[in-house]
């Protein structure tokens, strides 16, 4: 079934990658999760009260002491972007350019398939992955609620930030891929990734802080997938359209170039 | 139409270095073309120019009457390709690449590549980082044939593969144009395609700098000649014959090499009373070499043109 079409194949052959990157994110998401009762106590908050406002801000600690703050500033908004970020470095920068820096591309081509079909297929597998990673994030954060003292959060809300999560991992893939299949280098992917990561980061925690470059905020695709705090308020539609269109966007322009370049040996 | 391939003063430039001069090629419809030269001549290059994955810098190309771009993935149905270098995802077993591969073409029945395994002793099951380079080697010939497409495109297809191997190989060509398929297949060593090629072109820095039948070049290519005689023969008595070569004679042994007609030779060595003569099959690589240094495109070259 999944040896039918290039969008099948790209997630068997990546099955074992993306189911082991799903655990890790699951597994290190929910560990930080289930740490909140020890945060969630009156020494923590007084501690807390110590540091200057703008510093936690900047490090991207909101409000920790509830639990929509803190699961929202480690698992959704520190542990589970970087992971996600670096998979889609790997699964994305993979799909294009490292299988024709491999030299795996040719053949695949030289198929009835055009170069338009193979990339948006490839895309939309990481597509599923990174909603699977988002669904079953949500679904381990469900479950260990109740211990975990978490409970105020509902479940339509963490499926609304796994969703988003999915989202901010689906734009750095399509980066990737745009990247990738404009160039065909995996280090112009690496570079990207980086670049937008880093940069992104900063102008969600730091800008708003520093007068006269709060716009800067707007800019980055972490203020899309957690600046409306979907944890507490749920999900974001003008948000998450936002995030699609920008991942069309970019894949798009890969694509256009992908057209119209050599494949390179 | 009666040609399969066409391409006219077909050109590509990396950058500044140069891949392909003003290729004129021409393969038609039912033969075998092989397509020699050394590494780096453009062999690669024009199949990848063929094949849409790289364009070319000038010129056109032309497959089963259509250009390679507009021609696109409806006339990618009709070729089956071997590339030159096949790398694949080494985790998966040769049927699981096969089988995808099929899809992608619109479907190949299970028993057509079962029955092409096993010609060529091919376990299907194994993972394919596993196989050695003969046997990743066999999954690259049966993925270009499983489909029976109108026109193979092969790039050096026999390299990796034994003796025995390789005869299965070129059993399945001739099946191949029996049917009326068309096999254009890239090599640099001579001996890989004189046994199955109908005709021979060769590329030299992007050009082509000859084609002929494979009868044609065994006629003209050079033979090593050993003769010995009884008696005096005079010095001097075979210089100046035309197409002989490299004559060393030392009164009672001549050897000499034969570059064209037999005749004047014989009738030179007739006049005196030899007692042995040998004269060895056509060394093809020979042959290659004269035209890769270029001198046969100078001799012929509005010939070969």
């Amino acid at each position: 079934m999944l040896l039918r079409s290039v969008f099948g194949k790209t997630l068997r052959d990546a099955r074992r990658s993306i189911l082991g990157w799903i655990v890790a994110i699951t597994a290190v998401g929910a560990f930080y999760a289930a740490f909140f009762p020890t945060v969630n106590t009156p020494e923590m908050a007084q501690a807390l009260e110590a540091y200057p406002e703008g510093l936690l801000d900047a490090i991207g600690f909101t409000d920790i002491t509830s639990a929509a703050g803190y699961v929202g500033s480690t698992t959704f908004g520190i542990l589970g972007p970087i992971l996600t970020l670096i998979f889609a470095a790997v699964l994305a920068g993979g799909a294009i350019a490292g299988d024709e820096e491999d030299g795996r591309l040719d053949l695949v081509l030289a198929h009835p398939v055009s170069r338009w079909s193979v990339l948006v297929q490839r895309f939309g597998a990481i597509v599923v992955a990174m909603v699977a990673a988002g669904i079953v994030l949500a679904i381990a954060l469900i479950a260990i609620s109740g211990p975990a003292q978490i409970d105020d959060i509902s479940a339509a809300n963490f499926f609304a930030a796994g969703f988003q999560l999915a989202l901010l991992g689906i734009v750095f893939s399509a980066l990737a891929m745009g990247i990738g299949a404009a160039t065909g280098r995996r280090v112009a992917v690496n570079a990207a990734i980086a670049i937008v990561g880093i940069g992104g980061y900063l102008a969600n925690t730091l800008a708003p802080t520093v007068e006269g470059i709060e716009w800067l905020q707007s800019l980055s695709p972490f203020f899309y997938a957690l600046g409306g705090a979907p944890l507490r308020n749920g999900l974001q539609v003008g948000d998450a359209v936002v995030l699609i269109v920008a991942s069309v966007v970019l894949v798009a322009i890969g694509g256009y170039l992908f057209d119209r370049r050599d494949i390179a040996v | 139409m009666s040609e399969v391939i066409r391409t006219e003063r077909l050109t590509k430039f990396y950058g500044r270095r140069r891949g392909l001069d003003g290729l004129d090629l021409e393969v038609r419809q039912g033969e075998v073309y092989g397509f020699l030269g050394p590494n780096g001549a453009g062999k690669t290059t024009t199949i990848r120019i063929l094949l849409d994955i790289i364009r070319p810098t000038s010129g056109t190309a032309q497959l089963l009457g259509r250009d390679p771009r507009a021609g696109g993935t409806a006339l990618r149905t009709h070729v089956g390709y071997l590339p030159g270098d096949f790398v694949v995802n080494e985790a998966q077993s040769g049927r699981e690449l096969l089988t995808h591969l099929g899809h992608l073409r619109g479907g190949v029945r299970a028993d057509r590549i079962v029955a092409l395994a096993d010609r060529f002793d091919l376990d299907l099951g194994t993972r394919i980082g596993t196989l050695s380079k003969g046997n990743r080697q066999k999954v690259a010939v049966v993925q270009a044939f499983m489909h029976e497409p109108e026109l193979l495109i092969l790039d050096e297809p026999t390299a990796g593969l034994d003796p025995i191997m390789q005869q299965r190989f070129l059993d399945l060509v001739r099946e191949a144009t029996a049917k009326g398929q068309t096999v254009f297949m890239s090599s640099h060593v001579l001996s890989e395609v004189q046994q199955s090629a109908d005709r021979v072109g060769i590329v030299r820095d992007g050009r082509l700098v000859a084609v002929e039948a494979v009868e044609t070049l065994r006629r003209r290519a050079v033979r090593r000649v050993e003769v010995v005689f009884e008696g005096s023969v005079p010095a001097d008595a075979f210089d100046g014959l035309p197409d002989v070569n490299d004559i060393e004679f030392d009164g009672s042994t001549l050897r000499c090499r034969l570059a064209g007609r037999a005749d004047p030779l014989i009738k030179a060595l007739a006049r005196y009373d030899v007692a042995s003569i040998t004269i060895q099959e056509p060394d093809l690589e020979e042959l290659f070499l004269v035209y890769y240094r270029g001198e046969a495109a100078v001799e012929d070259g509005d010939a070969a043109a």
